[in-house]
């Protein structure tokens, strides 16, 4: 008995060594990373780094981006000098359709890798992650979900309001965009100024450059889809009919509403030439009520006000749609979509890498629930504790998670953040993402909106929406690459910039006639942009379908 | 004739009374309107980063907080890239200081034969640009100067603007200098040297603070050549990537889908850190100003020739 | 023949002779002359992908040939002519704006006696200069907002004129940032209160070589100070002035990029873009090199004929010339 428990204790030891010879029989090398992002050097001793180049013998030399993301990436293509791993952020596709990076497809198997198999084989994900040719240049950083997907704060777009407006009313969220105005004008009634005197905004609209998704998007989401960029879907049909959306009647409806408030000093004609500090700097005076965007997009505000200990000012998202007085009948809300995956964001291997397999071998390894846990969680001891099989962290371990100056020296950031990797949870519960565990979500949340959300009845905010995740075949039409179109797009985006602002903006007695220009102006645009997408969406619906 | 000549006399002291006065009172007012923007980045970058999001600030900070500069300094890196920046400053500003004012000197020459054709040839390269792919590629691919320290200095050594400048000064200075000492037997290089430099100090610290002001300033060219040499790396490529990183963590929430609300982030926010970085970046060439304002005084030039 | 032949030799050895007798010269200047043509014209060959389809991956060899499409689509885009308008036009205010408050300071300046205040006035006027465009323009946009610090003034301003009878009614606030009209003005403002102390450096370095005595001469003569400045100081920067005009003029379609592009919304729009931020949104931003490049070749044609042309007048009418 025994002998076999030493035995089997020799062999795990074995087992566990296996790592290490591995690293010993490879030459150490350096690699050269590029990221599209910006990002920090970490530190000379940074732990994590040690760690893999212990047992990997890889080093790394990373550059970052500096400036603009397109041209940096324009002139590396130009120059024919590639780094080995190149993560060409949110302008990848140039790499891949410049023929940069190989096709890790010959390299993935069932056998030699099995992590990345069942990664990108499950859900036969692999079908939308090929390209035209049949090739894979990136295994998605983000949206790949193991055990189910947490969804405690919807981070995407969705209408906003100040917590003391809900407050205000009792606790009742509004759920239709003329609950939602006539709220904020009680409000205002009210409450015209705040507590140092300054007119509170009733709403605000952010309109520079690309983050016009809050003049433009709002739409489609109160016609009940989720966020397909500028266009809407029918999913009830095989057609997939794909249309523009801003050009139809019930975008009409919109911004006629928003003409109103305007005309009612609910909007400010300041919120027109609002640069995003401005905007930021307006949010974070909680002289703000109301606005669409996205939750990631005000994070500074949202911070600088918890900061303040300005709690009851802090935003909440709802999902809002039409009433049946608009004459589309009943429309179900569908905010919160299922995850999409990152699709063509992460790593890709240069064609001037010289061993790409042991790349994919180093991706393989750290997919292994052993390195997941060391990227995401740290350390056990030093960067967390489990107590009762919970992965739990300390004030000051979670703190750390946000310093950045700790950061360089203790996490392997750049690496992390464009490799393939586990999101949702563990087999045995845990989160993946230290935020995503519940223990340290609600541990982290203040007393005010504790508070809050049980006199809402609600555990987290995600709990207002509809949670169901569905996902169309097609994913998030907004992912869809434009680059064939992209003359045609700016100048279909330019109009509205410029026009929308305007229709707000109008005498009531202007409005119809100005719109009627609007769309007349905008159709030729909407056209050649709704058949491209069409024909892309289809295309999609095709590969996910097909097999 | 005497009356005559007391009555403007007295006219002209009354105002040169006033003029002082008034000029003062002009000079004062143009120095506040341009102070202002200079003490409020300052004020911003001594604030609180999160308090400094509200806005609002104007000449002093709401809430003190010496974070954004410990949080820069605290780099290590940041003294290695200071050092290059440094360096290659001084390099660049007298070797083009060199280049620049001798060619200036033979363009100044009316006789020289080439004059027109060189001058020609230099200024079209004012308006005349190839863009941006083809220069990276010649100096990236023809001449493999990426990941070193030469791709510094080497495309800096001449500017054809200052070169401009440079010549009309030396067109300005009395035709007879030269003359004289073509005279006394002196070769042009020995006159440029031993006349035209003494004299030309004071349009030198001007092209000087031009020249190590745009070096100093540049962090295009470790982008496009050093990125990835992070020895090389200059002080404002470094400040500028500090720059780019806070402005993504404040959006931090977008790489992690869920993460929290960023609550308890380092309290540094893009703008103490833009402040912050003007107020660094601009320190050393406010210190050196003062020594190049001496050369600034009229008639210095002849004066020097006459004392 | 017979003349000819006895002029030509004699010709060629006073070229060799002029040649040997300026070798310095020639020293001092071929070798920046092939370090020019390396470095800055050597690439032009670059200017070739604006008759093309230029791809990186391609290269400059291999991408399509397409002609002169990237010219006719830029010239025949209906927001061509505004963005043209609003370049001259905003390049024009800038030029006028920046080289007569330059002037006006450095003249201001080299009056003042004192030279500790001088330099203290030259230090805290060039500062502005080291800051950048981003933070200068959202320091702008916060000045004059509907309800920022120029507004309140005019408020205030407009109380009291209603108070003692000479108003009515208090008019709508000015909306600056989003007033067509205004923009071009409101930028010249910003540029100017950027610049104005950096501009003087070039003025007050050429005010150095004035000789003194010129002064002394003009004040035993009995004039005045003004007639000092126009007689003594003005014509003593003259060179400078005129050279960096004829400069200038050739720039004229370069009315900058950063102010206009961080400026701009959409309520602006149609005056605040230039020939650069046009380009910047269709052409670099959208991988069409080829539309860069077109445009890039047109601002330089258009600046080497406005160059030539500013340097032919400037030396027919005898002053100093560039060329």
């Amino acid at each position: 008995m025994k002998k076999t428990l030493a035995l089997l204790l020799a062999v795990a030891m074995m087992l566990a060594l296996v790592p290490a010879v591995l690293a010993e029989d490879l030459e150490p090398i350096t690699v050269t990373v590029f990221r599209g992002d910006p990002g920090d050097q970490p530190t000379e001793d940074n732990k994590i780094y040690k760690l893999i180049e212990e047992e990997f013998g890889i080093k790394f030399e990373f550059e970052f981006l500096a400036g603009d993301l397109d041209e940096t990436l324009g002139l590396k293509i130009a120059g024919g000098v590639y780094p080995d791993l190149f993560d060409g952020g949110n302008s990848a596709e140039m790499l891949e359709n410049a023929d940069v990076l190989i096709d890790m497809l010959p390299y993935i198997s069932e056998e030699k890798t099995p992590n990345l198999y069942k990664h990108i084989y499950t859900e036969n994900r692999i079908a939308q992650l090929l390209d035209d040719d049949g090739h894979l240049h990136i295994i998605p950083n983000y949206g790949i979900n193991y055990n189910g997907q947490v969804q405690n704060a919807p981070s995407g777009p969705q209408f906003f309001l100040q917590k003391q407006v809900i407050e205000f009313n009792d606790y009742v969220v509004p759920t239709t965009l003329n609950e939602y105005f006539d709220l904020i004008e009680r409000f205002i009634a009210a409450n015209p100024v705040n507590a140092d005197g300054t007119p509170y905004t009733g709403f605000a609209i952010l309109c520079e450059d690309w983050r016009h998704f809050c003049l433009i998007n709002p739409v489609q989401h109160l016609m009940g889809r989720p966020n397909d960029g500028e266009v809407i879907v029918d999913v009830n049909t095989d057609a997939y009919t794909t249309t523009t959306f801003i050009n139809q009647p019930y975008a009409k409806d919109y911004y006629k509403k928003l003409n109103e408030e305007f005309n009612k000093g609910i909007i400010s004609r300041d919120t027109f030439v609002m640069n995003y500090d401005q905007y930021i700097a307006a949010l974070s005076n909680g002289t703000v009520l109301g606005m669409f965007d996205q939750a990631w997009d005000f994070g500074g505000a949202t911070a600088a006000l918890n900061d303040a200990g300005m709690y009851a000012n802090t935003f909440i998202g709802m999902p809002l749609v039409y009433d049946e007085s608009y004459g589309y009948g009943v429309i179900e809300e569908h905010y919160v979509n299922g995850t999409v995956m990152n699709k063509d964001r992460g790593f890709g291997i240069s064609v001037t890498c010289e061993d790409p397999e042991r790349m994919i071998m180093f991706f393989e390894e750290l997919l292994s629930d052993r390195w997941q846990i060391i990227l995401q969680w740290g350390i056990e001891g030093e960067d967390y504790y489990v107590e009762n099989g919970r992965f739990l962290m300390t004030d000051e371990q979670y703190a750390n998670l946000n310093n950045s100056e700790w950061k360089r020296a203790n996490k392997a950031n750049t690496i992390w953040e464009s490799c393939p990797k586990k999101q949702g949870l563990m087999d045995d519960g845990n989160a993946w993402a230290p935020g995503d565990q519940a223990e340290i979500y609600f541990g982290q949340m203040n007393a005010y909106d504790i508070d809050f959300y049980a006199k809402l009845g609600v555990r987290v905010p995600g709990d207002l929406f509809d949670m169901t995740l569905e996902l169309a075949p097609y994913g998030e039409a907004w992912q869809i690459d434009k680059t064939p179109i992209e003359i045609d797009y700016e100048d279909f985006n330019n109009i509205q910039d410029k026009r929308l602002p305007e229709l707000i903006m109008a005498a009531p007695a202007d409005f119809d006639a100005l719109w009627d220009a609007f769309v007349e102006e905008i159709n030729p645009s909407c056209e050649v942009y709704s058949a491209f997408m069409q024909a892309e969406v289809l295309k999609l619906v095709e590969q996910a379908l097909g097999n | 004739m005497t009356a005559i000549s007391v009555k403007p006399k007295r006219k002209s002291k009354k105002r040169d009374l006033a003029f002082p006065i008034v000029n003062t009172i002009i000079l004062c007012l143009i120095m506040i309107i341009t102070l202002y923007p200079v003490i409020n980045t300052i004020a911003y970058s001594l604030d609180d980063g999160y308090d400094a999001l509200r806005g609002g600030i104007t000449v002093y900070p709401r809430k003190l907080s010496f974070e954004a500069y410990s949080n820069m300094l605290k780099d290590p890196a940041i003294y290695q890239a200071a050092h290059i920046s440094g360096s290659k400053t001084i390099i660049i500003t007298l070797l083009n200081l060199f280049f620049t004012s001798m060619l200036a000197f033979a363009l100044s020459r009316r006789e020289y034969i080439f004059r027109k054709f060189i001058t020609t040839v230099l200024v079209l390269t004012m308006y005349v640009n190839a863009g941006l792919i083809p220069n990276y590629l010649l100096i990236q691919n023809v001449l493999k100067l990426g990941n070193s320290y030469a791709v510094y200095i080497i495309p800096s050594m001449f500017s054809c603007f200052n070169m401009i400048v440079i010549r009309t000064y030396i067109c300005g200075l009395p035709e007879a200098l030269v003359e004289s000492a073509r005279i006394d037997g002196a070769s042009d290089i020995t006159a440029f040297f031993k006349i035209i430099l003494p004299l030309c100090l004071p349009v030198l610290a001007t092209v000087a603070l031009f020249v190590a002001v745009g070096s100093w300033n540049s962090w295009f060219d470790t982008k496009l050549y050093n990125g990835g040499k992070k020895d090389l790396h200059s002080l404002q490529y470094l400040l500028n990537m500090k720059l780019a990183t806070t402005n993504n963590s404040s959006n931090a929430a977008q790489t992690s889908v869920d993460a929290l609300a960023s609550q308890a982030q380092s309290k540094t926010t893009p703008i103490t850190v833009r402040c912050a970085i003007t107020v660094v970046s601009a320190a050393p060439i406010l210190i050196i100003y003062p020594f190049l304002q001496r050369y600034f005084v009229t008639g210095m030039a002849l004066g020097s020739v006459k004392g | 023949m017979t003349v000819n032949a006895r002029i030509l030799p004699k010709r060629k050895k006073s070229l060799w002779n002029i040649i040997v007798q300026q070798k310095w010269l020639i020293i001092m200047s071929v070798p920046v002359l092939l370090y020019v043509l390396l470095f800055n014209y050597a690439p032009m060959w670059g200017w070739i992908t604006a008759f093309q389809d230029y791809k990186p991956k391609d290269g400059l060899m291999n991408s399509d040939w397409v002609g002169i499409k990237n010219f006719s689509w830029l010239f025949s885009r209906p927001e061509f002519l505004d963005v043209l308008r609003n370049t001259l036009a905003m390049s024009i205010i800038n030029l006028v704006f920046g080289t007569v408050s330059a002037i006006v300071l450095a003249v201001l300046l080299n009056e003042v006696t004192k030279t500790g205040f001088k330099r203290v006035v030259q230090t805290v006027t060039y500062l502005p200069h080291f800051l950048s465009m981003v933070i200068v323009v959202s320091m702008a946009q916060n000045i004059f907002s509907s309800n920022g610090v120029i507004n309140d003034f005019i408020g205030k301003i407009q109380d009291l004129l209603i108070k003692i009878g000479l108003m009515e009614n208090k008019p709508m606030p000015v909306f600056w940032l989003g007033e067509k009209k205004i923009f071009w003005w409101l930028q010249g403002v910003i540029n100017v209160w950027k610049e104005v102390g950096w501009g003087t450096i070039i003025y007050i370095s050429a005010m150095t070589s004035i000789d003194p005595c010129l002064y002394e001469a003009a004040s035993i003569d009995g004039a005045g100070r003004f007639k000092r400045i126009l007689h003594v100081t003005l014509p003593g920067i003259k060179s400078t002035f005129v050279i960096l005009l004829i400069m200038n003029i050739g720039h004229l379609l370069e009315a900058g990029f950063e102010i206009q592009y961080l400026m701009e919304n959409s309520q602006v729009q149609d005056y605040s873009r230039t020939i650069d931020v046009f380009v910047m949104h269709y052409g670099i931003s959208k991988m069409q090199y080829g539309i860069a490049s077109a445009a890039g070749m047109f601002k330089s044609v258009v600046a080497i004929i406005l160059l030539f042309g500013a340097n032919f007048i400037a030396s027919k009418l005898g002053e100093d010339s560039l060329i």
